[in-house]
């Protein structure tokens, strides 16, 4: 008791002694806990506000889906699963295509519309925008009223209050939807939206025997139930040919992308507790070193090794969590000023869930709990030379030396903070994988630079040589016992892996968004048309756009045979067992189109083919073992066609622009055979011109199918643009924040260089001299330190966007570069800029209180 | 591991079902549930040389027409109900072939287009089995019945006996639409005095067992009972074909 109490006061007094340097530690701890809270709170309120926009997409959190009446085994089993659960709400809805009359019996106009029926509680999540100024609510739909898309308006000539004809029921318009929860984004349009009552459909008589509709059951249940309800859901309801899946399931391309920006977000939340570990870690050993004198004087003065190390480790802890407080108080004021703009533009831009600004429980929890346990497991290793500080260091400065042999202690501690690292990593990371990935990175690019401080000091020694003196001492310096080279390589080489990994993930992140956010992304997609039609349909379509679009010829083939080098069979089974057993859509082109690259072999040129040659997807090599100079025989349209395969081509399936064909012909292959056309395009943006287009397309080719992307790609682009915002500013403030805590790591080694100036000042150096000195070593280190990221940042990238992400990598020249350069110019410049207060003093005052 | 494209707003699905005019059911244009397995490696075939492409000259045939209920969507093309066909030929002894000419997505207006093309060589008999699609997009019945119409003047010009198979449209687009649809087909049979099967899907339609997940086209089983049931009203139009028994 009396010990702690000594403990205690012995730390506070220490702290008092040494107020200013302590302050400085005390900032780093602050600005590293600030940043790790407001950047998680802010994370946690973004993937909040992700959620209910991944509900507002199913508009519940679990869906049972089917494309038959529901079997009374289903219902059975569905009853039966859910009968436990509680609380739970539950609906039913039924979605169909069918055809919608004008009621008014002078009109013959005919519409194939996408119908749906719900019942009074749908929907659980998200809202529906209506043209006029009521709100949603289920009676517009009660007595035989419907809800209508525009174009529905627009192509029959109609308006709100018309009635229109469903099979043989007549509804009312009574108001036209915008924007609608729980539309599902894989599935195209075929028609405008029509919604009704659930019950009325039944009245209508389109639901009769073998018709085409999918019904569902949406619940909404407790957020820890989701998952096993919708995992014994699945294994129950294997036979019934039933699909069940919560909000969560990433089954589009746009959830998917929700799911990588989660991961992103977590990711940079652990990267910043990294980054301001380095910070407490290179303040932390300065602050120790400092502190060696005094622990010599408490040795003299009888104080055992275990009650120092006790003194410090408290003082450092109550420094931590001071720290920790302080960065709490900083984050708060930092996330009330600067995601104002985030929330504000993200909602108005999407009509969202307004992103809240407030820090959240669990992240001022975690900031805390991460600020002391890094400041305390990374001050363990440095602190425990105090053990070995000997009261002889009051009179001899190099008296710490450790003794022989292995110091179990310091490798026990050393792997008690490698172990609290990779903890903290997964818990951060919230995944084992992710943080396994990036822990290995940490310890590979740690190692790295160790070697390479090494391999530098060793390289740079002939320099210790050169003639001119500022880059003798410069070089001299990087070898000099208790030189700051190892430290900045580390917390600099460190941190700038992870702000240049950081900041390639998201470019390359934003890339993969970007290229399905392209301006020019076709939203419309025209199918069926026939040879006789081609010329009539483009004269129809440049006409509304201005420039037709190229028609894309398609043929259906089946692969038959394949005369290969690792493939080969003859049978439809041989093309089962390989995985070729399907329909293909083929077609054939001179060229390559824009989303296409060859990757091996040789592309035909413009002159028509001699023996028939196709090009094949990348998938069908790799995935498939089909190989350059294989013979593949096709039957197309009823008769075989033998085709060698003379390139592999990749596919960005992600542009959209000009599809893609896992088989491509070179044209002359087909000879005369018949085959249609299909065109994708940008429809007018006007949508009184867009329903005019389809209207004059349907009327003319009836047979020619309108499928209107644009209600998809628009939801698309809003939650990209608005996941992209996101990702841009947590990436920013990340970016701002590493760096500020590399500021104050560089900066804290000035306190190294007090002494050292004011002996080259004694001895005549000048201040131009000094700089000089201090530009060379800074920013040899820099240069050093920013190449090591770098490189660790390109294989950091690769293997998060390859293995956890599912994206295509691209290495970001510019990012790489860019890092390099700017890290050797910020730690030159801090280094300098933080040592200016120590070349303008004079140095005997120095030297006086030394 | 899995490509990002694979999944998703499936583009590749998506362009492989616009491409392909299949369906209006996204999920059935999937890829078969056969991709991934492994590849297969059996002693190569010198099938390149043996086999000449294309047709034999003299070589009698029967077309069949028509869409993915012909070209066996989702099925091997030994399972779809062409090949099936083919088997009950082989056993009652006759040396005609069955060419599968279906092409799924097809509508009448793309079936007019192609025809002469399939019909090349020496073909005996015609099936015509087309209008699904019209009906499942519910495009206009006047059109489809024109379409048809021209297809069975076509075939007649050439002297090859039509078999006719009718179709049904679902009850989506309404009662009027759907009798309408049913009576093009008993009209053309009349009008034009064709062997004439009222439904192609008799007794499989509906019918979730004899279907694959998507409810419309037959799995294996189905399309051997289409067979069975199309061989009964072609059987007694083989007679006349001058076929060989």
């Amino acid at each position: 008791m009396a010990a702690m109490r000594f403990i205690i006061r012995m730390a506070y007094r220490e702290l008092r002694s040494s107020w200013r340097r302590v302050a400085f530690f005390f900032v780093c701890v602050a600005v590293g806990v600030a940043a790790i809270v407001a950047l998680r709170s802010l994370i946690q309120n973004v993937r909040v506000a992700l959620a209910a926009e991944a509900r507002t997409l199913l508009a519940g959190d679990v869906s049972i889906r089917t494309d038959r009446p529901w079997s009374d085994e289903a219902r059975r089993i569905i009853d039966g699963r859910l009968a436990g659960v509680d609380p739970l709400r539950r609906t039913e809805i039924v979605d169909t295509t069918t055809m919608v009359r004008v009621a008014d019996p002078a009109s013959v106009r005919t519409k194939v519309v996408e119908l749906r029926g719900v019942r009074a509680a749908f929907p659980f999540y998200g809202r529906f925008r209506l043209a006029g100024d009521e709100a949603y609510s289920f009676d517009l739909l009660r007595g035989r009223g419907a809800l209508v898309a525009p174009e529905l308006l627009a192509q029959l000539g109609l308006e709100v209050g018309d009635e229109i004809l469903i099979g043989d029921v007549t509804f009312t318009i009574r108001d036209v939807i915008f924007t609608e929860p729980g539309r599902r984004l894989g599935a195209f349009s075929f028609g405008p939206r029509v919604l009704v009552d659930r019950a009325a459909l039944d009245e209508t008589g389109v639901l009769g025997f073998a018709s085409r509709a999918t019904r569902q059951i949406l619940l909404q249940v407790e957020a820890p139930i989701i998952d096993p309800l919708v995992a014994v859901l699945r294994e129950d309801l294997q036979e019934e040919m039933v699909r069940v899946r919560s909000y969560r399931g990433h089954e589009s391309r746009i959830e998917r992308n929700l799911g990588r920006t989660e991961n992103y977000l977590s990711l940079i939340g652990f990267v910043i507790v990294i980054l301001g570990g380095i910070g407490v870690w290179s303040v932390t050993r300065v602050f120790v070193q400092q502190h060696l004198r005094n622990v010599a004087i408490l040795k003299c003065l009888g104080a055992t090794g275990g009650r120092v190390l006790a003194i410090y480790v408290t003082q450092i802890a109550l420094l931590g969590l001071s720290g920790s407080l302080l960065g709490i108080g900083i984050a708060r004021a930092a996330l009330a000023a600067v995601p104002e703009s985030l929330a504000a533009q993200a909602a108005t831009a999407a009509g969202l869930t307004t992103v809240s600004t407030e820090l959240t429980g669990s992240a001022m929890v975690q900031g805390v709990a991460v600020g002391l346990l890094v400041s305390v497991l990374f001050a363990l290793v440095p602190l425990l030379e105090v053990r070995h500080a000997k009261p002889l260091l009051l009179l001899r400065r190099d008296a710490v030396r450790p003794p022989a042999g292995i110091d179990w202690a310091r490798a026990a501690s050393i792997g008690l903070v490698g172990a609290g690292l990779v903890a903290v990593a997964v818990w951060q990371a919230a995944s084992v994988e992710v943080g396994l990935y990036v822990s290995a990175g940490f310890a590979g690019v740690a190692a790295a630079l160790h070697l390479i401080g090494r391999g530098l000091v060793r390289a740079v020694a002939p320099l210790e040589r050169a003639p001119w003196f500022a880059l003798r001492h410069a070089a001299l310096s990087l070898s000099r016992p208790g030189n700051q080279t190892r430290v900045i390589l580390l917390a600099v080489g460190l941190g700038s892996f992870f702000i240049i990994g950081v900041r390639a993930m998201q470019t390359n992140l934003l890339g993969n968004f970007d290229r399905e956010l392209r301006d020019d992304a076709p939203d419309m997609f025209l199918i069926d048309i026939q040879q006789d039609q081609a010329d009539g349909v483009s004269a129809i379509l440049e006409a509304g756009l201005g420039e037709a679009p190229p028609l894309i010829p398609v043929l259906r083939a089946r692969v038959t045979a394949v005369d290969g080098r690792r493939l080969s069979f003859d049978s439809p089974r041989g093309a089962r067992r390989a995985g070729l057993g399907r329909e293909y859509t083929v077609t054939y082109r001179a060229s390559l189109a824009e989303n296409e690259r060859v990757i091996a072999g040789r592309f035909w040129d413009d002159v028509p083919a001699v023996e028939p040659e196709i090009s094949i997807e990348e998938d069908l090599r790799d995935e498939r073992g089909l190989e350059l100079g294989d013979t593949v025989r096709f039957d197309v349209l009823g008769r075989e066609i033998a085709a060698r395969v003379t390139s592999v081509r990749e596919v960005q399936w992600d542009d959209t622009r000009s599809g893609g064909f896992m088989f491509l012909f070179r044209p002359g292959s087909f000879g005369a055979a018949p085959h249609t056309y299909i065109a994708f395009m940008q429809g007018p943006a006007d949508g009184d011109a867009r329903a005019r287009l389809q209207r004059d397309l349907v009327a003319r080719y009836p047979n020619v199918s309108v499928i209107d992307g644009l209600t998809v790609l628009q939801t698309v682009r809003r939650l990209l643009d608005y996941v992209t915002l996101a990702i841009s500013v947590v990436g920013g403030i990340a970016l701002l924040s590493g760096g500020l805590i590399l500021v104050g790591a560089v900066a804290m080694t000035k306190f190294q260089r007090i002494h050292e100036a004011a002996v080259f000042k004694t001895l005549g150096a000048n201040a131009r001299m000094l700089t000089l000195m201090l530009v060379l070593e800074y920013g040899v280190l820099g240069i050093l330190a920013g190449s090591v990221g770098s490189i660790g940042a390109l294989i950091l990238t690769w293997a998060l966007a390859r293995q956890v992400f599912e994206i295509a990598w691209f290495p970001s020249v510019f990012t790489n570069a860019g890092g390099v350069l700017v890290t050797a110019l910020v730690v030159g410049s801090v280094g300098v800029a933080s040592s200016l207060d120590v070349l303008r003093r004079r140095p005997l005052a120095t030297l006086r209180a030394e | 591991m899995e490509r990002a494209g694979e999944h998703g707003i499936p583009w590749r699905r998506v362009v492989a079902c616009i491409a392909g005019l299949c369906c209006l059911l996204v999920s059935a244009c999937a890829p078969a549930a056969t991709d991934g397995e492994d590849h297969a490696v059996s002693a190569a075939p010198a099938f390149l040389a043996d086999r000449a492409a294309g047709r034999a000259p003299d070589e009698p045939l029967i077309v069949a027409f028509g869409d993915s209920l012909t070209a066996g969507l989702g099925l091997l093309s030994d399972e779809a109900y062409p090949a099936r066909l083919q088997e009950h030929l082989d056993r009652a002894g006759y040396r005609l072939r069955v060419v599968n000419a279906g092409v799924s997505g097809e509508t009448t207006a793309g079936g007019l287009r192609r025809l002469e093309w399939a019909l090349e060589g020496d073909v005996r008999i015609l099936i015509l089995a087309l209008g699904g699609n019209d009906g499942l997009r519910g495009l206009p019945i006047d059109q489809m019945r024109e379409n048809l119409a021209q297809m069975i003047a076509v075939a007649r010009a050439r002297a090859i006996r039509v078999l006719l198979a009718g179709m049904e449209s679902p009850p989506n687009f309404g009662t009027a639409y759907t009798d309408a649809f049913r009576r093009v087909f008993e009209r053309l049979a009349a009008e034009h005095d064709v062997d004439f099967l009222p439904f192609l899907l008799e007794g499989v339609a509906g019918v979730p067992a004899l279907n694959q997940e998507d409810g419309i086209h037959p799995n294996a089983r189905g399309a051997a009972r289409v067979a069975a049931h199309v061989w009964l009203a072609l059987e007694p139009m083989l007679g006349e074909t001058g076929a060989a028994r």
